[in-house]
């Protein structure tokens, strides 16, 4: 993990100084992969699969920012994070932006469109984050 | 330069995705005009500082201001000042400016660095075509470049993979939609939707062709 970077970011006031309880942390990492579990069950509708991927990608990077002693409402920025967090390739984090963006454009704009490769690579992606955040805790 | 016959270029692009491009470039340009070229006719409404210039041409500074020097002394690029920084762009009123933007959008512009960056990828993807601002001219230089992709085995993480070189070459953030062969079928058949419109604006196809997906375009 680059410290420096994400010191950094806590300068320029994007990025929280704040340790995390073993409650907290467990609370995230649980719903995240709760809501990942249910992402993958392919009855259900593309756009619910991707929501719930989506809401588990954020919980489980936010557990990452955490663990390492970092807080931020910034879901973009949790996302990016992930390349100090957990050591994160940048075409896997591109993944995740694209469904952050993707999800902005479906909250502010109403409409959905998503397509079915984003949304197995999303799954993808979010069970590698949960995979390797429990890595890191044991 | 031999733009007389523009059908060839067309049909040995997909052939030889790799090869054919550079040789045309080799024979058209030296390396350091490939870069400067590249820059300045590729992304023709951007104004590049000469620093930011010779950072992205990676070939030199002599070389890049030795480029510089002739386009701007023969009116292919103007160039301005702001205080003790100029900054050089293509210039528009030039009688070739639309076909060196053509030649070398096909030989070492946007669609060559796309294509080259795809290449490992080629045999995999059915149809690769750009689409979006930067093939109606409306783009600015903080306009993403649209990609959309058809393939049934390749995954986004691999595609993002490979255009990050192409992204670090052009200084710009490529956008890529994949599709498997399905979904285009099943979204070609959505009177308004996304596909369609893509379809029904400019584009043009880097690799493959609608026919080859098993659509008539």
């Amino acid at each position: 993990m680059t410290q420096e970077y994400l010191n950094n970011l806590v300068k320029a006031g994007v990025l929280k100084t704040e340790s995390a309880t073993a409650e907290e942390v467990s609370s995230l990492i649980g719903s995240g992969k709760l809501r990942l579990a249910d992402a993958k069950n392919s009855s259900l509708n593309l756009e619910s699969r991707f929501d719930l991927a989506y809401n588990a990608a954020h919980a489980l990077s936010l557990a990452a920012l955490r663990i390492a002693g970092y807080r931020s409402e910034n879901r973009y920025l949790v996302f990016q994070c992930l390349q100090h967090t957990l050591d994160f390739p940048n075409e896997k984090i591109r993944v995740l932006d694209e469904a952050h963006r993707k999800r902005n454009i479906a909250e502010y704009e109403g409409s959905f469109d998503v397509e079915e490769n984003l949304v197995e690579a999303l799954i993808r992606v979010t069970e590698e984050v949960s995979e390797k955040i429990l890595d890191k805790r044991a | 330069m031999g733009t007389k016959n523009s059908t060839p270029t067309t049909i040995s692009l997909h052939e030889s995705q790799r090869a054919y491009p550079s040789v045309l470039a080799d024979a058209l340009f030296n390396s350091s005009q490939q870069r400067v070229f590249s820059l300045l006719f590729g992304q023709p409404d951007r104004e590049f500082f000469v620093s930011e210039l010779i950072d992205l041409a990676g070939c030199g500074r002599g070389a890049v201001q030795r480029e510089l020097a002739k386009l701007a002394g023969s009116g292919l690029a103007t160039v301005s000042q702001v205080g003790n920084r100029k900054y050089y762009r293509a210039n528009r009123e030039s009688p070739v400016f639309e076909e060196i933007c053509g030649i070398v959008r096909k030989t070492v512009g946007m669609e060559e660095s796309i294509r080259d960056a795809l290449a490992p990828l080629a045999d995999r993807l059915k149809l690769v075509l750009i689409f979006g601002s930067v093939v109606g001219r409306t783009d600015t230089t903080a306009s993403d470049i649209d990609l959309l992709l058809v393939s049934d085995e390749l995954t986004l993480e691999a595609v993002y993979g490979a255009l990050t070189p192409a992204e670090e070459q052009l200084g710009r953030r490529i956008a890529p939609i994949l599709y498997t062969s399905d979904e285009l079928r099943r979204r070609q058949s959505e009177k308004a939707g996304f596909v369609t419109r893509v379809l029904e604006r400019p584009h043009f196809n880097l690799i493959g062709s609608l026919d080859d997906t098993g659509i008539p375009e």
